[in-house]
């Protein structure tokens, strides 16, 4: 019950991109195509689940003066992992995301929701929001992803759409193109909560 | 409504004998002689072109309107002038779905989307002209076409400036005409009846003499100090166009007499800066969009020292 | 603490020193055994990535042998080379003891968004065998259209022998020219820049 409740506030009601608004450096950066967004989004769902985790199992040992230092050494480590797993096993994403893999620590949300929640909230309660913050992030670089490469590239997920007499528009995988998708998309959200 | 939408606050602007659509429609004559240019010199297609973009710009703005449930304020004209500043900002090969795109951009995006009318924090036309320039470069780029049968393709003046082949560069009196050739997009190839439609605008108190002469002034200046011919680059590319009827937008210029001033300066250093030392021919767009934006700051910087200042009564009057 | 600064708690400070050097030192351990898991595979996967580009380039070859780093060295000064970091690596192609190639990694410079990697593979007769960009940042349907095959494939056996240019037209056959991609020539001209590079990279070893 509760774990649902946990971890569903992160899918849409604190969706952590068009609600929050908190790490926007991989969202603008890695959504040139779908396939881009969902992998950034589950390799921040694995860093964030972990910390989660982690930060909530240790959140009696850890003094709160140093609370900021242990998190940061904990998720950075996870992400290290992360990347090096990716590197080893995923050679074809690790090339597409590459650079952005290291800055996942830098990631607002992970960092906000190891101080927000898991430092004061049980294991299996962190878990479950660490899983919804994380799916939301995906979801939502997904669509981003998605509404851009459709538009930029005339494919989704690699498969070309239209075939080879459209011409894409360009700038939608260009970095303006990123803005553009993401206000529209927060705008469309905010007026359909206004209506509602 | 629409006379509300057009002042800005604690302007100098305010001039009231003037409403949006009779100041829009003033707009519209003066860009009729370039627009006679281009008909003569292009053909039917390039008046086709600039009518597609004004009856989707108008379209867009009724559509978008009247599903926010706003009042529609087609009559006012505005949407008018964006889609033929547009149009004026195509190639003459651009197909026609081009000119659609970058009217729903123009109207859709870049006016509507940040409040409509007075709103906008850039010019539409020109917003939607760097879209389409990054979206379809190759639709886009620098080369015009001679409007024979033949598809033959020349580069424009600025290109050639660029790549150092003086040769087969027009005349100035022909770059000032624009009559004998083609030498760029479609409203911007005579400098002379752009000349005659600011000149126009002006006389009519619609737009400021401040902006279009510190611009010229600043590309003619700088050219001379880089040792380039003044009038070329103020006869080619958009600048004329630029300096009386984008650079001049209400809503996206400052104020202040002195922020305008430093406003046209900048657009003036930014285009000579891009031609000469940039990766594009032509700089005179992005000039403006990259003033337009900063245009709230210059206003914030100059306002107060204007505050209290003898001449803002002459301003007023003007 | 903040009311009496002249008084450090020692007793506290070194208590928190030891839980973050635990936390630290644990999380270290476990790097250390993810990269003694992985980095074997990693180096393999490193390796078989580039030996595969170096095939694609010089399909014949099936081994390759590098040429060592001090004599890239006197290459670079012999080229005349003005940036050494433009003459990344070079490879010699084998078919079992015969020498049928060579592969050269360049880096030009010149590239609209700074360098751009081009690898290209010379057979032993002079001949252009194939070109592959590893690694660039140009913009994306313009100069990103050099990694497609349609300008790739248009090196494929030029002569190493003369300057490869670039033209704006198709060129002539037989001109030794490629045709630049429209809308990106500075691209076009960076990726020739890293060919002719290795032209003559090509010119020296074969002597």
């Amino acid at each position: 019950m509760n774990f649902i409740k946990n971890m569903t506030r992160g899918l849409i009601k604190e969706n952590p991109i068009f609600v929050l608004v908190l790490g926007m450096c991989p969202t603008l950066a890695v959504t040139t195509s779908a396939s881009n967004g969902m992998g950034m989004g589950l390799a921040t769902t694995a860093v964030l689940i972990g910390s989660n985790v982690a930060i909530s199992a240790l959140r009696k040992v850890i003094p709160a003066s140093i609370r900021i230092p242990a998190f940061v050494v904990i998720i950075a480590s996870f992400v290290t992992i992360i990347g090096m797993l990716m590197k080893a096993y995923l050679p074809a994403l690790n090339a597409s995301l590459g650079l952005f893999i290291p800055l996942i620590v830098v990631n607002c949300i992970i960092l906000g929701r190891a101080e927000a929640f898991a430092f004061s909230n049980t294991i299996a309660d962190s878990l479950a929001d660490g899983l919804g913050m994380g799916l939301g992030f995906t979801m939502s670089l997904t669509i981003l992803g998605s509404v851009r490469e459709i538009l930029g590239a005339g494919s989704i997920f690699g498969f070309s759409l239209f075939g080879a007499s459209f011409e894409p528009v360009l700038l939608m995988i260009l970095p303006p193109g990123a803005f553009i998708t993401l206000g529209l998309l927060m705008g469309l959200i905010n007026w359909n909560k206004k209506k509602a | 409504m629409n006379n509300l939408n057009l002042t800005v606050s604690s302007s100098p602007h305010i001039r009231a004998k003037h409403s949006t659509a009779s100041i829009m429609q003033h707009v519209l004559i003066a860009l009729l002689p370039a627009l006679a240019v281009a008909g003569y010199v292009f053909g039917v297609w390039a008046l086709a072109l600039v009518a597609i973009c004004v009856v989707s710009c108008v379209a867009t703005e009724a559509v978008i309107q009247r599903l926010c449930k706003k009042t529609v304020t087609i009559n006012d004209w505005s949407a008018v002038v964006t889609g033929v500043l547009l149009g004026f900002n195509l190639p003459i090969n651009a197909p026609w779905w081009l000119a659609v795109i970058g009217s729903v951009f123009a109207i859709g995006i870049v006016k509507q989307c940040f409040g409509g009318l007075g709103q906008n924090f850039m010019n539409p036309a020109l917003a939607a002209r760097a879209f389409l320039l990054a979206s379809w470069p190759t639709h886009m780029t620098s080369t015009a076409y001679i409007p024979t049968y033949d598809t033959v393709t020349s580069a424009t003046p600025l290109a050639l400036l660029k790549t150092g082949d003086l040769g087969s560069m027009p005349s100035t009196l022909d770059l000032f005409t624009g009559l004998n050739g083609v030498y760029g997009c479609i409203g911007e190839i005579s400098a002379l009846a752009l000349l005659i439609g600011g000149l126009y605008l002006i006389f009519k108190g619609i737009i400021s003499w401040r902006i279009p002469t510190v611009y010229l002034l600043t590309i003619a200046v700088f050219a001379l100090l880089v040792g380039q011919d003044p009038l070329v680059h103020l006869f080619s590319g958009g600048v004329m166009l630029g300096a009386f009827f984008m650079a001049t937008d209400y809503a996206s210029s400052p104020v202040t007499a002195k922020g305008q001033i430093i406003f046209a300066l900048g657009c003036g250093l930014i285009t000579m800066i891009i031609r000469i030392y940039g990766g594009y021919p032509e700089g005179c767009s992005y000039s403006i969009l990259l003033m337009n934006v900063a245009a709230p700051l210059i206003d914030r910087f100059t306002k107060a020292k204007i505050y209290g200042d003898v001449k803002k009564k002459k301003e007023v009057q003007a | 603490m903040e009311k009496r600064k002249t008084q450090i708690d020692w007793k506290n400070v070194f208590k928190l020193g030891f839980i973050l050097f635990v936390i630290s030192a644990v999380a270290a351990c476990c790097l250390a055994f993810t990269n003694y898991v992985t980095a074997g595979t990693i180096e393999k996967m490193d390796q078989e990535t580039n030996k595969a580009a170096r095939q694609e380039v010089l399909s014949e070859a099936t081994d390759f042998e590098e040429i060592p780093a001090a004599e890239l060295v006197k290459i670079r000064t012999e080229i005349g080379l003005e940036n050494p970091d433009e003459l990344v690596e070079a490879y010699q192609g084998k078919t079992g003891d015969d020498v049928i190639g060579y592969t050269v990694k360049t880096a030009p410079q010149s590239g609209y968004s700074g360098e751009v990697q081009v690898l290209t593979g010379i057979s032993k007769e002079g001949l252009v065998q194939g070109v592959t960009i590893l690694k660039h940042n140009e913009t994306p349907g313009l100069g990103a259209l050099a990694t497609e095959p349609a300008f790739k494939d248009q090196y494929k056996d030029l002569s190493a022998a003369e300057k490869i240019t670039v033209v704006k037209t198709a060129p002539a056959s037989g001109s030794n020219s490629i045709q630049a991609i429209t809308g990106a020539t500075i691209t076009s001209k960076a990726v020739t820049d890293g060919v002719n590079i290795s032209n003559e990279v090509y010119l020296i070893l074969s002597k």
